[in-house]
């Protein structure tokens, strides 16, 4: 799961982090006075500084392509789900949603079939954050009045999904939260 | 040489920060204690203290940054000590005006107001236009003090050496001292960033007054506030660093250290990073133009290689095999860098756009900022503090044991308190929820588990406290 690759991948480079910082901190510890700190220090700086560049560039030319934003982009949803957020509930339907007459509808979605989900608040900004069976969240996008973010989503696992609000709304923001089922 | 006035006030900076973080440590264990369920609070008072929390602790450690740069500063260039006072005063009335919106009118928008959520009173009606007057007054001395500095150092120095730009060529005729270069970076992102924030406290004035007529755009609002919040949050660790090149070798008995063609190169660039990194805020606002997401990761990412390359490196360096007069404040520098780095490392996993649409507004978030603050940026204060209380009297912490004991506190405490929100950040806990939903089995053990361990941290802090403050007061009651 990717939060868990993300929690070793820290905890990977926090320990290695550790390391160096007590290593370089003990050998001032037992240093003796005729020999003076780090041989070739700016070619080492360099170096470093060339890796860690590097590395970065990796990262980025992996991971942007895989952001939301591009996802599914050149894709039609199979299904289009509306979804109206106010302090403290989201509202959710396949038809548009009348502000002034607001009401939602119990949502069942295809399994495997893209969907795309049009989130706006009618108040306050909120979060739209999907989590899955295990309570792992998937995705999120944010519900912001006046804009309608498009949120598109390949639901594999059929069951039932939660809809937490994950952007602080109010004094009851955390009981802010909706479902619907993947079959 | 700085005058005893300065001494003065610097001391009175000191003592009123370290009571505003023990208080401000108190409302944070007591979130934790509530999710945890070991304690009851409403969600109200929950999100009030939260409100708090987090306000009171971005204003404490940005005018400690700059209480110390206006303290060593005055080895370059006068200071002045009006606006060093007009700063307090307003920093005083803005801070008792902010905590009566949030302790008496219950004002719980957090410390990020974002737009519109001040306006949908859930609170005492006066609280809103209060807490935007009380934003006024802190952001107005702020602003005096940031310029006046600025000031004194154009004074002396032509804009092109204060941002050091003649060490791009070999062999400057004139040395601009790192301190002096990173201050003016760092005053130049305080100003815009606290110039960002008077435009958003005009539209929202303007909205207020409007009686409807004038509504705002939601998500030119957020830019502005995130490009507000994330500047400062980020600016005030830069405070931090100034005061480390200006005393890590000093205190360690090691040759000054000097602006360098690189690390003048670094700290332009970083200018230039810490401005554009504020999108990564806005990710999950997926009606922002994508060029701006990823300006967001690129910029964040490229902030990370003056910061470890030439600041972080040359840390390193310094200590590297090299006989070091080790003391409490070098100690703690030494540290604050480690725990900026692993900060910076959370940062940089959560900037990352595809991480962080399974980590935005999770434990996480609060995690990593937890940890650059919490374990950096604290600690570099506290180490000016202690480097600055030990100047005008005799009694330093004599016994290295009690120094190791109290840094060992320090560590234990601070490490559990963040793996409880890493870990809670993975397993995709929310954050700023008053109490969990059943689904999130692990959060609840994990709240109290934080709370533990920030207690021990606390500890810690009770320690430098008693042994800082003393000496300031010292030099509070010295004769003037």
């Amino acid at each position: 799961m990717q939060q868990s690759s993300i929690l070793l991948l820290f905890l990977a480079l926090a320990v290695i982090g550790v390391i160096v910082f007590t290593y370089v901190y003990l050998s001032s510890k037992k240093v003796e006075q005729s020999e003076q700190g780090m041989a070739n220090p700016q070619k080492k700086r360099f170096w470093f500084l060339l890796i860690l560049f590097v590395i970065l560039g990796i990262f980025a030319s992996v991971t942007i392509p895989k952001s939301p934003y591009f996802l599914f982009a050149k894709e039609t949803p199979a299904k289009t789900i509306h979804v109206a957020s106010m302090q403290f509930a989201f509202f959710l339907s396949e038809h548009a949603i009348d502000p002034e007459n607001l009401s939602g509808e119990s949502i069942e979605l295809p399994a495997n079939e893209l969907v795309e989900f049009r989130v706006t608040s009618l108040d306050v900004n909120h979060g739209f954050a999907i989590y899955d069976e295990s309570n792992r969240l998937i995705t999120q996008t944010q519900a912001m009045p006046g804009y309608v973010n498009r949120l598109r989503y390949k639901f594999t696992e059929p069951g039932t999904y939660n809809i937490f609000c994950l952007e602080y709304c109010g004094m009851a923001h955390q009981i802010m939260r909706s479902s619907f089922i993947v079959k | 040489m700085e005058s005893i006035k300065l001494r003065k006030i610097t001391s009175v900076w000191i003592l009123a920060v370290f009571v505003l973080f023990i208080v401000s440590i108190v409302l944070g264990i007591l979130m934790r204690l509530n999710q945890g369920e070991i304690i009851k609070q409403n969600s109200v008072t929950f999100y009030t203290n939260m409100t708090t929390h987090g306000l009171t602790m971005i204003g404490i450690w940005f005018v400690a940054g700059m209480a110390a740069i206006n303290y060593l500063m005055e080895r370059y260039v006068k200071t002045s000590y009006t606006a060093n006072m007009i700063a307090l005063v307003l920093t005083v009335i803005g801070v008792l005006m902010f905590w009566a919106t949030t302790f008496i009118g219950k004002f719980h928008a957090g410390w990020t107001f974002l737009y519109p959520l001040p306006f949908k009173v859930m609170w005492a009606t006066w609280a809103t236009p209060l807490f935007l007057v009380s934003l006024t007054v802190l952001g107005l001395g702020w602003l005096i003090w940031s310029i006046s500095l600025m000031t004194q150092i154009l004074r002396k120095y032509s804009i092109s050496q204060a941002f050091a730009w003649q060490h791009f060529k070999k062999n400057p005729s004139v040395e601009t001292p790192p301190f002096i270069l990173i201050s003016m970076i760092t005053l130049v992102g305080v100003i815009a960033c606290l110039l960002a924030a008077v435009v958003l406290i005009v539209l929202f004035f303007a909205e207020f007054f409007s009686n409807g007529s004038f509504v705002n755009d939601a998500l030119l609002m957020k830019n502005l506030t995130y490009f507000f919040g994330h500047t400062i949050a980020n600016e005030m660790l830069y405070l931090g660093l100034a005061v480390i090149y200006e005393l890590f070798s000093e205190v360690s008995g090691t040759p000054k250290w000097k602006t360098t063609w690189y690390v003048a190169v670094a700290w332009n660039c970083t200018l230039i990073f810490i401005l554009t990194a504020f999108f990564h805020h806005l990710y999950m606002d997926f009606v922002q133009p994508e060029g701006f997401q990823i300006i967001g990761q690129l910029a964040s990412y490229l902030a990370s290689l003056p910061a470890a390359g030439v600041t972080v490196f040359s840390v390193l360096i310094a200590v590297y095999r090299t006989k070091i007069k080790w003391s409490l404040t070098n100690l703690l520098f030494f540290i604050g860098v480690a725990g900026w780095v692993i900060g910076g490392l959370g940062a940089v996993i959560d900037a990352t756009i595809s991480n962080n649409v399974v980590l935005h507004n999770t434990l996480w978030v609060p995690a990593h900022f937890h940890t650059y603050n919490a374990m950096g940026n604290v600690l570099f204060s506290i180490a000016f503090f202690y480097w600055f209380s030990t100047q005008f009297t005799e009694n330093n912490i004599k016994s290295e044991k009690l120094t190791m004991a109290t840094l060992t506190i320090l560590l234990i405490g601070g490490i559990g308190f963040l793996l409880a929100f890493y870990v809670g950040g993975a397993d995709s806990v929310p954050r700023r929820y008053s109490t969990y939903p059943a689904e999130f089995t692990s959060a609840a053990p994990l709240a109290v588990i934080g709370a533990i361990f920030a207690t021990i941290y606390l500890i810690a802090i009770l320690i430098f406290f008693f042994n800082i403050s003393k000496r300031c007061l010292k030099v509070l009651s010295s004769p003037s």
